[in-house]
């Protein structure tokens, strides 16, 4: 007889791996055979996830089509099962996964895509949080202003690609079947910045400089040497932008 | 709902589509002010045998905090192991071992959320060999042992009695009437296999069988007027539909119970 834990990982290889055969034998055949009954809960489970990552990904739903997106989806569920029940943090992993699997070799752009969309994924679930107010640096002495190392706001994702994945993302989601043809995939590298406001959730493009700025400051570096990486910009104004918007919600001196 | 404002006494959504920010959670403060909000549980794993996942209970405990929910409740099964999480309800053993340990969940879940939790009676389609006690008095065990609720749903009852060749009349017989804070119903689907044997699969796309409605009565002659709710998220019909079996539950309930505010359909 095997304990809780020793049947629940057979379970699991069973579901995950599809290894049922030693998960059946504890299975009371009765009439309907132990692989049938598991059958209807592996269904279910790889179902489950999938509809999980369509909600997900719906543009690389539609860019790779229903029956290639269930197979990349079947393969990576297998490779990275959840590690939580909160599916809205499931697919993390999808679009580096995309970018070592084969079949979508022929489709460059689809890696980036799938990354701008877990970031906007990542941005319309992000817990709420407030953001900074302007009068907690009153107390904070001219002398640390460079050391200040913030801490962005839940929701805010930066993304950079070769390829023009936001102008991509509208046009596949869009229901205009001509915007897809009208992009011009060789238009070069895009610098994004994501987040969730009072309209919703917005992708904004940045130039190379601003994102950089935007990517040490969301990687909590001490605010002067994310200003010394770009001395061509006017850091502060941007700064300002930033801490209007609502964009960080914490900082920390060393 | 804010617009429209349907005549209707609570309403219930999955926990887990609440733990983020954004609007969802926003949208849901504000029809809490309207109606009565049940939070049911899908993911955290009673049944499992490693510990409760921290986070995931935590999780509970803010959308509860945002929410103030009428009832929490989470189900008599287990999803997660080594963490990792097998998104479905999956059946426990009916063993000694494992009662041990879903009371041992429901005991630190009841703790940590400092309230009450309703558990749930799932659907299964399969039985362990290993099993021995019946899952009737699982349920109930675990109410008694830990003073959590029953949330009884009345489909799952039918779908796993027969499945299994239970008595659905056993099952209800078996449950301490005071310990049932919320029934459930819902449509099911029946699946023909390949050797023309037939499983039921709890689904929640259709309406509520007769045999069901009929086990209801049942079950609200025996617990009292019990708030009931009617499960349809899969091929969500129109509006109309759902509020005509949620009238017919109510009608049920107040034929049996008289007119009580308290315990309506939703």
């Amino acid at each position: 007889m095997p304990t809780l834990l020793e049947l629940q990982r057979t379970v699991y290889r069973g579901l995950v791996a599809g290894e049922g055969g030693p998960c059946a034998a504890h299975v009371v055949a009765d009439g309907i055979g132990g692989e049938a009954r598991l059958k209807v809960y592996r269904n279910t489970f790889i179902g489950n996830l999938t509809t999980a990552l369509r909600l997900a990904c719906p543009a690389i739903h539609r860019l790779v089509g229903a029956p290639f997106f269930e197979s990349a989806a079947r393969l990576f569920i297998k490779e990275q099962p959840p590690q939580s029940a909160w599916l809205d943090e499931y697919g993390v992993g999808f679009a580096e996964f995309l970018t070592g699997f084969a079949p979508a070799a022929s489709l460059p752009y689809l890696p980036g895509v799938a990354r701008l969309e877990w970031a906007v994924n990542t941005a319309l679930h992000a817990i709420d949080a407030a953001p900074l107010e302007l009068s907690s640096f009153v107390a904070v002495a001219a002398a640390d202003h460079g050391h200040i190392a913030f801490v962005p706001h839940p929701s805010v994702g930066l993304v950079a690609a070769d390829h023009p994945i936001d102008a991509i993302w509208r046009a596949v989601l869009s229901p205009d079947d001509a915007a897809m043809t009208a992009i011009d995939l060789a238009a070069g590298p895009v610098w994004l910045m994501v987040e969730r406001n009072a309209n919703g959730v917005e992708v904004l493009r940045l130039s190379e400089p601003e994102w950089r700025f935007m990517s040490d400051l969301c990687a909590s570096r001490p605010l002067q040497e994310a200003i010394d990486v770009v001395p061509e910009i006017d850091a502060a104004s941007l700064l300002a932008g930033h801490l209007a918007a609502g964009r960080f919600i914490r900082f920390a001196l060393p | 709902m804010l617009e429209t404002r349907p005549a209707i006494a609570w309403l219930e959504v999955h926990t887990e589509n609440y733990m983020g920010g954004g609007k969802p959670i926003a949208y849901l403060e504000a029809i809490r002010d309207l109606y009565p909000i049940s939070l049911h549980g899908v993911g955290l794993s009673l049944g499992s045998a490693e510990d409760l996942d921290a986070a995931h209970l935590e999780r509970i405990r803010q959308t509860a905090e945002r929410v103030e929910p009428a009832f929490v409740s989470e189900h008599l099964s287990w999803s997660l192991v080594d963490r990792r999480y097998l998104a479905h309800l999956l059946p426990l053993p009916m063993t000694e071992e494992a009662l041990v340990i879903v009371c041992r969940h429901v005991d630190q879940t009841q703790a940590y959320l400092r309230r009450q939790i309703l558990v749930e009676n799932p659907s299964t389609y399969l039985r362990w060999r290993h099993s021995t006690i019946p899952e009737w008095e699982f349920l109930a065990a675990v109410a008694d042992r830990t003073g959590s609720g029953i949330l009884c749903d009345v489909n799952n009852i039918y779908v796993s009695a027969a499945n299994h060749g239970w008595d659905p009349g056993t099952y209800l017989a078996a449950l301490p009437p005071a310990a049932i804070g919320e029934i459930h119903l819902a449509g099911h689907s029946v699946r023909a296999l390949e050797d023309g044997r037939i499983l039921r699969i709890d689904d929640h796309g259709s309406r509520v069988i007769p045999e069901v409605w009929q086990l209801y009565a049942e079950a609200l002659t025996r617990f009292g007027a019990v708030p009931t709710l009617i499960e349809w998220d899969t091929d969500i019909p129109e509006l109309g539909v759902l509020l005509d079996e949620a009238d017919r539950a109510a009608a049920l309930l107040e034929e049996i119970h008289g007119a009580d505010r308290d315990a309506d359909a939703a």
